[in-house]
């Protein structure tokens, strides 16, 4: 202990106060455990403040301008203006409320909101280092401890995040006004989401992608919607190119990229924006001291209970393996919570959803057909376009579609695809209908509201079953 | 690519079997359907295969271990491909990993749809509550999806074992809640440490304990939670204060045990020793046992088999006597059907059963095995001596299935064989009654005022006296004494 330390004791010390570490903690807080949710920037983490609400924010309030200026089809004729600033504003008044409301609920709880960096000084020890000269630090004693100090955005050599010229993802949410120009390093979800806000602002963005597909790891059908509809919003992606430097010019600034046989390429911008991925936060919490060593990913291995190797040490969320998603890091705090109380809890989810929000969004769950037929199962295939849709159509929006793979023998719903309109909220009946082991018939014979978009997920299980009504059987 | 291959579920429903021995090593080349181990279930020695042509690379166990069903006990490199998997590394990291590929990759290729229970997360969750391996419970709810209900008899049943947990000899904390945990309450006051590594507890009661100076670990548990101890305040302040030990843990109860100089000796309890120990419990603590004794004189049989065993003999047949003795069993079924019987309790039933197959109990090195005769009403003498033979044979060697142990209605065992005259036989439950024969010896008989020696054949038959009442018994005895006395009555059957 350091000289000067003040020490208190805690039944649970959360590390990091995003969807895994404020979730956790509240949950503790709940059972009746003491719990201390150190922070050490702004309650509500990566999710609330620089990631999916700012950017979901964003991509609701430019669809609302885009929407209106491009309905001539349903007879409105309209040409919006759009005040950025006014937008961001509202946008951080949504964030402002969200973390507002995480801190309430966390003293509502009895959770002890503590600020600082934590970092371990033994097995039963954190250290909390105030921010600011002359704050000190102090010392918790924990029993138990959730690491939740999530990720950050992963910088590539030359391209340092400035601010001015080079962006992250949680820069360019930030932003009070908009660029004329912006080159896109990176097409993976968070770079395709901001693009497609920029563009429906009216900037001129050029994505650039070392692979040769956009959102890699989904399916190609799935992206294929998305591709199209970022060059009709007049994107341009290049793909196979790395971005290799840039330099500033009178006019702004020109990224170089490289191709796989040496061949560079340049594109003049104003700025760029750099959303290659990113890495978890492990290095800042001295795990030396409790003798765990993050993997290569600089992740920490967890059990079905969240347990790192260090029995009283929990790790959820973006710093355990598996998907960095909120809602899984969310799951995880309530396990790792209720393990932490003795309670029979455990992961041991059959599927997570993951949505993305580019235009038009893409929301998948569970296995696809080849990972079922991977997975020995003799998948059964259900599809239902939008195009067949009445609500999709009242929209304006009937592009894409819901698939659905369920075990032909049993029919066991396995997992789901979809692209389209609402995808994001679609995805949560067959989440749940996964959970519950639903089969198709079960969700075939469940009546869905008309006229709605969930239709299709009970189309596509018809379809599946070989007797859907509103399209052709297979 | 790397395969992990897991332990199958080698019979019906076996929940864990012992590695007997690896017929590899790490760095064997193998060809698919090549045996790699030997493993003991509860019942038999089975080797298992190969499922792929390629490199050993790890055996996850040594001989010896208890694994269950479903965990990774070896890990083959394929033939044909890369030994390690393609990365794409610097793919995923110029990508997002937020990406459900992420997900699905991480998920074995190798995993069979087979491992994958259907259940909703509630179920999923009383099943942790109630200590039950949800892998191993039959689901009754549509298409076999597993419901509240089943969880809920998997644990009055018991009939599972969690199979992330250590074998149960290596258990230090009390049993799940329950009927098991009512069972083993037993003793009280134990005060000895429990001395575990890993006590799970709220921090309120770490404190207490802590505040009273008590090492958590010693504490007897009152409870598991996901296959650890649980400790509660209750037990702790009692612990303290050297009071009577919480309720249902058996440790609390053991007395301390003082061996004698020369210490002891120990061998493992499990595979087919368990069963039997088992099966044994659950036959003697659910049927009261009843024995009937009595004793056949069977002169006659003697003189028949003694001649019949020469003609049997040019049939490459060994003629027993236990062929007679089923014969005659079955003939006292068919007059006494209430012997051929199992009792449901839950359905409120006697089942009475139309089939006559006739366990056989068999001794062999490993434990006592019962392979079953089906349909011994339909065959001959000789045809049952063959049967007989084959079937004690394969269970002394081992090579005996599951399904030639099953489905048996009645039980003969032959504790004769090594001598002694009467025993009490447990019933092979839920069978409801069991004939134990003596050694077939000269006996003094007293006839007409006379004693003379006669060869004498002694019959002890148990039955489960809440189906079977005393005078059944004694009729169904006379009835199947009377045929062994005379064996031309035989010939009427």
């Amino acid at each position: 202990m350091v000289v000067g330390d003040v020490s208190t004791g805690t039944d649970v010390a959360v590390v990091g106060g995003g969807p895994g570490g404020y979730v956790a903690a509240i949950r503790a807080a709940q059972i009746g455990l003491d719990t201390t949710l150190v922070e050490m920037d702004a309650y509500g983490g990566t999710c609330l403040n620089y990631g999916c609400i700012p950017s979901k924010a964003m991509i609701t309030a430019t669809d609302v301008a885009h929407g209106a200026a491009n309905a001539e089809e349903m007879g409105v004729y309209a040409d919006p203006e759009v005040d950025v600033g006014e937008m961001v504003e509202w946008k951080d008044g949504v964030v402002d409320q969200l973390t507002g409301g995480v801190e309430k609920l966390c003293k509502a709880n009895g959770v002890n909101l503590m600020e600082g960096r934590a970092e371990f000084a033994g097995g039963d020890r954190l250290r909390v280092v105030h921010g600011g000269e002359g704050q000190g630090s102090e010392s918790i004693e924990f029993e138990h401890c959730i690491v939740a100090t999530g990720s950050r955005p992963i910088e590539i050599p030359g391209f340092e995040f400035d601010g001015e010229h080079v962006l992250s993802s949680r820069q360019a949410l930030a932003m009070d006004d908009v660029p004329e120009s912006m080159v896109v390093v990176g097409a993976g979800y968070i770079g395709m989401e901001i693009s497609t806000v920029l563009a429906k602002l009216g900037v001129d963005v050029t994505v650039v992608e070392m692979l040769d597909e956009m959102l890699a790891g989904y399916p190609e059908d799935l992206t294929r919607p998305v591709e199209s509809r970022a060059e009709a919003l007049g994107i341009e992606v290049e793909y196979g190119l790395a971005a290799d430097s840039w330099e500033e010019t009178d006019d702004g600034i020109v990224v170089t990229a490289e191709d796989g046989d040496g061949n560079t390429e340049s594109f003049e911008t104003e700025q760029v924006l750099v959303a290659v991925g990113r890495e978890p936060v492990t290095d800042t919490l001295n795990l030396d001291a409790i003798d765990l060593e993050p993997n290569e990913d600089g992740r920490l291995e967890t059990d079905r209970q969240a347990r790192t190797d260090v029995e009283n040490v929990f790790a959820i969320g973006d710093v355990a393996p598996g998907p960095m998603l909120a809602h899984k890091a969310s799951k995880e705090g309530q396990v790792a919570a209720e393990v932490a109380a003795g309670e029979p809890a455990a992961l041991d989810y059959q599927a997570v959803p993951a949505a993305v929000f580019t235009d038009p969004e893409i929301a998948t769950v569970g296995l696809t057909e080849d990972e079922a037929r991977e997975e020995g199962f003799e998948p059964a295939v259900g599809k239902f376009p939008f195009s067949a849709s009445g609500r999709a159509l009242t929209t304006g929006d009937s592009e894409g579609f819901v698939r659905v793979v369920a075990d032909e023998e049993s029919g066991f719903l396995l997992g789901a695809q979809i692209v389209g309109p609402e995808a994001s909220e679609l995805v949560a009946e067959l989440g749940l209908a996964i959970e519950m082991g639903a089969t198709l018939e079960d969700v075939a014979s469940t009546i869905h509201t008309h006229p709605t978009l969930a239709e299709a997920t009970m189309e596509a299980c018809e379809h599946a079953l070989g007797h859907a009504i509103h399209t052709l059987n297979r | 690519m790397a395969r992990e291959f897991k332990l199958p579920d080698v019979g019906e429903g076996v929940a864990e079997g012992e590695i007997v021995d690896w017929l590899v090593s790490e760095g064997d080349t193998v060809a698919e359907d090549q045996p790699v181990a030997e493993v003991e279930t509860d019942k038999a020695v089975v080797e298992v295969p190969s499922p792929v042509n390629g490199t050993v690379r790890t055996l996850h166990f040594d001989a010896g271990d208890v694994v269950p069903v479903g965990d990774v006990i070896v890990t083959f490199d394929v033939e044909g491909e890369a030994p390690e998997e393609e990365s794409d590394e610097e793919a995923e990291a110029a990508e997002e990993t937020a990406e459900p590929a992420t997900e699905s990759a991480s998920k074995s290729a190798t995993e069979k749809a087979s491992t994958r229970t259907f259940a909703p997360p509630s179920v999923r969750r009383l099943a942790r509550e109630l200590d039950v391996d949800l892998d191993s419970v039959e689901g009754t709810g549509p298409s076999g999806r597993v419901t509240e209900g089943d969880v809920r008899a998997a644990a009055e049943g018991d009939t599972t074992e969690p199979q992330d947990e250590p074998p149960e000899e290596d258990r230090e904390v009390a049993e799940p809640a329950g009927e098991q945990a009512a069972e083993h309450t037993g003793g009280a006051g134990g005060q000895e440490p429990a001395g575990r590594e890993k006590t799970l507890a709220a921090p309120a009661t770490r404190g207490l304990a802590k505040e009273l100076g008590v090492d958590i670990d010693d504490v007897p548990a009152v409870e598991e939670r996901d296959g650890e101890a649980f400790v509660t305040a209750e037990a702790v302040q009692e612990y303290a204060e050297g009071g009577v030990a919480a309720q249902g843990a058996p440790e609390a109860g053991a007395p301390q045990r003082e061996f004698v100089e020369g210490g002891e000796t120990t061998q493992p309890y499990r595979g087919v020793r368990r069963t039997i120990g088992e099966q044994m419990a659950e036959s003697k603590y659910t049927a009261p046992h009843v024995t009937h004794h009595d004793t056949a004189v069977i002169d006659d049989l003697v003189e028949t088999r003694a001649k019949l065993k020469e003609r049997a003999a040019e049939q490459d047949v060994k003629l027993t006597y236990l062929p007679f003795v089923i014969k005659a069993v079955v003939a006292g079924l068919e007059e006494y059907p209430v012997l051929n019987s199992e009792l449901r309790e839950e359905a409120g039933e006697i089942a009475l059963k139309q089939d006559y197959n006739i366990g056989i109990a068999v001794a062999t090195d490993h434990g006592l095995m019962v392979p079953v005769v089906k349909h011994a009403d339909q065959k001959s003498i000789v045809e049952l001596a063959e049967e007989v033979n084959e079937l004690a044979a394969k269970a002394r060697d081992r090579s005996i299935s599951r399904e030639e142990m099953q489905g048996g209605t009645f039980t003969i065992t032959n504790f004769g064989a090594v001598g002694g005259e009467y025993a009490t036989p447990i019933i092979n439950y839920p069978e409801t009654a069991i004939l134990g024969l003596g050694a077939i010896d000269e006996r003094p008989v007293a006839e007409d005022g006379e004693v003379r020696a006669a060869q004498t054949l002694p019959l002890s038959v148990s039955i489960d006296h809440r189906v079977i009442d005393g005078a059944e018994v004694g009729r169904f005895t006379n009835y199947v004494m009377e045929r062994l006395t005379d064996p031309e009555l035989l010939l009427l059957e």
